[in-house]
């Protein structure tokens, strides 16, 4: 279970780092188990043959896989999912089996109640056979206001 | 903009819930516990920050194109990005009412080359007071075919 530290409007500084959150490694498994609970059945993320026909090496995860796990970091970060009042996502690379996810994010404002954050998720690992990959580089930058408590 | 809308239904059931929840590996007990959930004031588990992007089992994307009218060819199109505005999140037991449309359509030039199409679709959420609950807005991007890889 999360523990969650009670961060307050007062506690919240700008330019505060957030503890990095690694998520993952992600795999083909949990690429499936996502794709039935979300209803994303694109073949490219499931079908060997249909991803390499697409030109891709192999089958890669879903953007809103990774999405979904830099929501719980900042959930996690800042009291509950229940304090999120905005969340956008920017896909910047695909991300594969086998990699991690790590979170790294920052507090940017403090502006009409809202807390403003940015996050950088990256996608660490070896990525597939043919692609000569960074071993880590970003795959989502993200912003998030949040509603702490006084 | 067309001026066409989908109305549709999304019901928030525990069991879905519960499977969205597992599949993005979340461990909050507000998505698994009823008493959880109660002890912070909400009637029943919530719905994790990314649950309505289920709403493709309600419309699917066939559906999306046939009565909205895009017209993307999807052999070339990325996700591009995401964004959820919330008044709060979603709760089991309830059901919402997904109004989609599309919000925003326009074309850039690409950095390699060749134009970006950019395509929003933004869909609200309404409870059964036709209370605002959230936004989604899923924008893909269509690269033309002349674009670099």
């Amino acid at each position: 279970m999360t523990i969650v530290k009670k961060l307050t409007k007062s506690s919240v500084e700008i330019g505060m780092d957030l503890p990095e959150k690694v998520f993952g490694p992600i795999t083909r498994e949990e690429i499936k188990a996502y794709a039935d609970a979300s209803g994303d059945d694109n073949p490219i993320h499931q079908d060997e043959d249909y991803a390499k026909k697409s030109g891709a090496p192999t089958v890669f995860a879903m953007g809103m896989l990774p999405a979904a796990y830099v929501a719980h970091a900042i959930s996690d970060w800042f009291g509950g999912p229940q304090n999120l009042r905005r969340f956008k996502v920017r896909f910047t690379t695909r991300v594969w089996p086998g990699d991690e996810i790590v979170c790294r994010g920052t507090v940017v404002g403090i502006e009409d109640g809202l807390v403003k954050a940015t996050v950088e998720a990256f996608r660490r690992g070896d990525g597939p056979d043919g692609l000569e990959l960074k071993h880590e580089e970003r795959a989502i930058a993200a912003e998030a206001d949040v509603e702490l408590p006084d | 903009m067309t001026g066409s809308v989908i109305e549709f239904e999304l019901p928030i059931e525990r069991d879905k819930v519960r499977e969205f929840a597992l599949a993005v590996g979340e461990d909050n007990h507000l998505f698994f516990d009823p008493e959880a959930a109660h002890l912070e004031g909400f009637p029943d588990v919530l719905a994790p920050p990314t649950f309505t992007q289920t709403q493709i089992f309600r419309v699917s994307r066939d559906e999306r194109e046939r009565r909205l009218g895009a017209n993307l060819n999807y052999e070339r199109v990325l996700h591009g990005e995401q964004e959820y505005i919330y008044k709060r999140l979603p709760v089991a037991g309830e059901s919402l009412k997904g109004i989609m449309w599309i919000a925003k359509d326009f074309t850039k030039d690409g950095k390699r080359g060749g134009q970006m199409r950019f395509v929003t679709y933004e869909t609200k959420f309404l409870d059964a007071n036709e209370e605002e609950v959230l936004t989604a807005l899923y924008t893909l991007i269509e690269t033309s075919k002349d674009a670099g890889s």
